[in-house]
């Protein structure tokens, strides 16, 4: 019987592992997407200092969480983010406005689809 | 990660399912929750080990959870009958007192052909002789013959014949195994007279060599190459 409860216990460790680690991501996309959607804003209204540096902050947190988000996640897809915050930065400095814009909902709805692929619901699992 | 969790625990049981579903004859050696656990866990290992892009945990996290419910299931399946019988089936009385269960056979798939060819393997050729044939959960059928049909025993003919115990190998092909004669009680010099009373002078123109607990000898020499 201590097998199975040994058993048990570990997969339900895993369980609420695979649930901390959806609810964390969660979390992080949301406020890296919070501050590209802030930093367009400001683009918008022609404050590019700031949404440069709004912009790097999200790229620093990003990349700050490197080591995690390589364990955790196919590696194609943080690459993908990765290119999409330098090729969003490089927008800001020369300052074009519409490939900005477009760069950035892309590198925002990527950034989402991370979190959205992980979400716990039906439509996921199947 | 959540999603790769709740996959492999749907998949696990749907392939268990499957497997139970498909009948004993399917499942050969191993219960039907070891035969998924071999079919499913290879793979799983191989995709992250070749594609570095892929985060060994996702390879990681199915794995453990496979090993899990295993683990679970083996431990219920010890504990509770009616779970043994979802999981591992009943064996079915293919064949009862001579007559065949149609019944049964269809339920397992089980052709009359693949049964004559089982009985066969057992040396029974004639049905009729058969008082019972079990398919077992793991896939086997077993084959009791009618009282009148089994072989007389020594102990029936009130014969008591020299019980001469398991007979170890000495030499396997050409090589002496130390821990087998010394087991016996023998030595070197006694395997060194053996192979004089056959003309050989070493050990490696032996191809076996065995000695019972009677220390009885069965002897093969090497056969000469060309």
């Amino acid at each position: 019987m201590k097998r199975l409860w040994i058993a048990a216990a570990i997969l339900a460790a895993l369980f609420c592992a695979t649930l901390l680690n959806s609810w964390y991501l969660r979390g992080f996309t949301r406020e890296l997407t919070g501050l590209l959607e802030q930093a367009e804003a400001l683009a918008e209204a022609g404050d590019w200092e700031r949404a440069d540096l709004l912009t790097r902050s999200a790229f620093e947190h990003w990349s700050s969480r490197d080591g995690y988000l390589h364990v955790t996640l196919r590696h194609s897809d943080t690459d993908l983010i990765h290119v999409g915050f330098q090729e969003v930065l490089e927008f800001i400095e020369c300052q074009e406005g519409g490939e900005y814009s477009a760069a950035n909902a892309r590198l925002a709805a990527q950034i989402q689809l991370i979190y959205e692929s992980e979400q716990l619901t039906l439509k996921n699992v199947f | 990660m959540v999603i790769a969790f709740l996959r492999t625990v749907i998949l696990y049981l749907l392939i268990i399912a499957g497997i139970r579903l498909m009948g004993k004859r399917q499942v050969g050696e191993l219960e039907p929750s070891e035969l998924v656990l071999a079919l499913i866990i290879a793979d799983l290992a191989a995709v992250p080990m070749q594609d570095f892009g892929i985060p060994l945990l996702t390879g990681i996290i199915p794995i453990l959870t496979l090993l899990c419910i295993t683990m679970a299931l083996s431990v219920l399946t010890m504990k509770n009958v009616k779970f043994r019988a979802i999981v591992c089936g009943r064996p079915s009385i293919i064949v009862e007192n001579g007559t065949l269960h149609q019944r049964e056979m269809q339920k397992n798939r089980f052709t009359v052909d693949e049964l004559m060819e089982e009985l066969r393997m057992k040396g029974i050729t004639d049905l009729s002789t058969v008082k019972y044939a079990i398919l077992e959960t793991n896939g086997r059928l077993s084959v009791l013959p009618y009282a009148n049909q089994l072989p007389v025993t020594a102990e029936q003919m009130n014969v008591t014949p020299e019980d001469v115990g398991l007979p170890v190998v000495v030499i396997n092909d050409g090589r002496v195994i130390e821990r087998n004669l010394h087991t016996r009680g023998l030595d070197r010099n006694w395997l060194d007279k053996q192979l004089a009373q056959h003309k050989l002078k070493q050990p490696s123109d032996v191809f076996l060599l065995t000695v019972d607990e009677q220390n009885r000898v069965y002897f093969v020499a090497k056969e000469a190459v060309g």
